[in-house]
């Protein structure tokens, strides 16, 4: 029943790459207009505090067999002491997220145009490919599929006999928005703004850094055994002498 | 620090500049990149492509990195006129700066005008109270006017703040030392082997420390940091071979008459004490004796 369809040269032509190269010339537009609209962010001294306490923290627990025992247990006690410890939390502050990310208005401008550059060029483009590329079969996906697809897939075409793997131009769409992330990283450098999926997955979880990873980074640094690395290390400077020597 | 190929390449391009050789700005972009201290070349180097207008344009925008780190470099090799040249062109051309006033301030600081330094560099703060460079600078000044009081009161400010600042450390660590402060500096040094705990010279500094603080424990903990630098080291390093020995004589000394376990090492010494001789045999032979001399006064005394 699947015959092959021989698909004219012309929908490649004519459909394929230019939706393609449309593609691309938005991305890079919108990186460049997202880096003309990026208004220079102020640091917060807490933000850059918190951050470095962080750090700091972790490099205690990633270097805690190289010191004395002493001294570790003190700066542990410096980070998790339950009254004026530096990553002790205190419940009342917690629940902070949501309101300061909507009571500082810089910031929701900020996350509003991230939106915005990324949601509008994807439904005029969405709006476009619909509009001239729909009712016809445009490309052959070279693996088969099931019947669970023909709805996502075909949609403009309306037989419901033609195999699966002949997709519609949504389609195509859908697979350039996802696959040029590797073209944009190529040609913009990383870091660019048409980094969509990412910051897709980013706007869903949103909490804000800082509270979180302080009370995470406390939990590992209680967790911490202290096991010093350094009487070991006495024996292998031994063992390197006498290397050395023989 | 700058890794061992990093040095090499630096070297390298170094001899192919000074020899006529082309590459000058890729050896101030190395430079640049590695943050080392290479003044006088950049400064020669630098102004050569800077005063022939055919290779400044063909730099593009980098041109103005390249005005700034000459600037520095000027002003570090006390050329103040040709720093103050550099700053001018840089100011025409980016006004209400906030690097460009920053390299002013630098510049105020190395004529020597102190007070006037130190307001331009408050002004920049009061706008920019969490730029870490300007920080950075006010400390040198303090340092350098011998206020090293100030110095450390405003070092610990900082890094209540950036405590994640390992160059911060250790100029702390160093301040202390010239002090005599050492439980302070022992601290700073714990920090740094916190966050570099492969690099052996911290295991080194901190192992003097403890030397000098002295007292038993000190003693056997800096006896453990000489020989973790002499493992990280491979047994080169001639500093930390003396240093065991020393130790080892100092807390044969205190702890004389008490069998303390001495289990863990007992041939670390005179292994040290070997590999100690075997060195001043290859490097300055005519100095063995005194080694020997000096080694046999250190003998534990069982």
């Amino acid at each position: 029943m699947a015959e092959d369809l021989v698909l004219d040269t012309a929908i490649r032509d004519w459909v394929l790459i230019p939706l393609s190269v449309v593609m691309v010339l938005i991305g890079i537009l919108r990186h460049f207009v997202s880096k003309l609209m990026r208004s220079s962010q102020v640091p917060d001294a807490k933000i850059i505090k918190e951050g470095q306490l962080i750090v700091r923290a972790r490099n205690l627990r990633s270097g805690a067999n190289f010191i004395p025992p002493r001294s570790f247990r003190a700066r542990r006690f410096y980070f998790s002491n339950e009254e004026n410890g530096l990553l002790h939390v205190p419940k009342g502050q917690a629940p902070n997220p949501q309101a300061q990310m909507f009571s500082d208005p810089n910031m929701a401008m900020d996350m509003m145009k991230k939106n915005l550059s990324m949601i509008i060029p994807q439904t005029l483009t969405f709006a476009w490919v619909n509009f001239f590329f729909s009712g016809f079969v445009a490309a052959k996906i070279p693996f088969p599929l099931t019947q669970r697809f023909r709805s996502m897939l075909q949609n403009g075409i309306d037989l419901s006999t033609v195999d699966v793997s002949y997709v519609s131009s949504r389609s195509w769409y859908f697979l350039n928005l996802f696959g040029l992330r590797g073209l944009f990283s190529l040609i913009l450098g990383e870091d660019n703004a048409t980094d969509d999926t990412q910051r897709m997955m980013q706007m869903s979880g949103f909490g804000f850094d800082p509270t979180k990873s302080l009370g995470a980074e406390k939990d590992s640094l209680d967790i911490v055994q202290h096991d010093w690395a350094l009487p070991k290390f006495e024996q292998r400077a031994e063992a390197v002498l006498r290397k050395v020597l023989s | 620090m700058v890794s061992k190929t990093e040095e090499t390449q630096l070297s390298n391009l170094e001899t192919q500049v000074d020899n006529g050789g082309g590459g000058a700005w890729e050896y101030l972009s190395l430079v640049r990149k590695l943050k080392v201290r290479r003044s006088d070349r950049v400064l020669k180097h630098g102004l050569s492509i800077l005063n022939d207008p055919k290779k400044r344009s063909s730099l593009g925008p980098d041109e103005w990195t390249l005005y700034e780190q000459v600037a520095v470099a000027a002003m570090d090799c006390q050329s103040l006129d040709v720093a103050k040249d550099c700053i001018k062109v840089l100011q025409k051309k980016f006004p209400e700066s906030k690097r460009v006033g920053r390299l002013e301030g630098m510049l105020l600081e190395a004529k020597g005008a102190w007070a006037e330094a130190e307001k331009a560099y408050s002004s920049l703060l009061e706008d920019n109270p969490l730029d870490q460079v300007i920080h950075k600078r006010r400390v040198a000044m303090a340092k350098a006017q011998g206020n090293v009081s100030v110095a450390i009161e405003w070092l610990n400010k900082y890094l209540e703040i950036f405590m994640a600042d390992h160059d911060a450390w250790r100029e702390l660590a160093e301040i202390y030392v010239s002090l005599q402060m050492y439980k302070q500096a022992a601290f700073c040094y714990e920090e740094l082997i916190l966050s570099q705990s492969m690099v052996p010279l911290f295991h080194l500094a901190y192992a003097d420390v403890l030397y000098t603080l002295g007292g038993l424990e000190n003693l056997q903990n800096a006896k453990k940091y000489y020989a973790s630098t002499i493992d990280l080291t491979g047994g080169k390093n001639t500093r930390a071979l003396f240093g065991i020995c020393l130790c080892s004589s100092a807390i044969g000394q205190i702890a004389k008459g008490r069998n303390k376990d001495d289990k863990e090492s007992p041939e670390l010494q005179s292994l040290a004490a070997t590999a100690l001789e075997r060195e001043y045999k290859h490097k300055a032979s005519d100095k063995l004796s005194l080694l020997t001399a000096a080694l046999k006064g250190l003998k534990v005394p069982s």
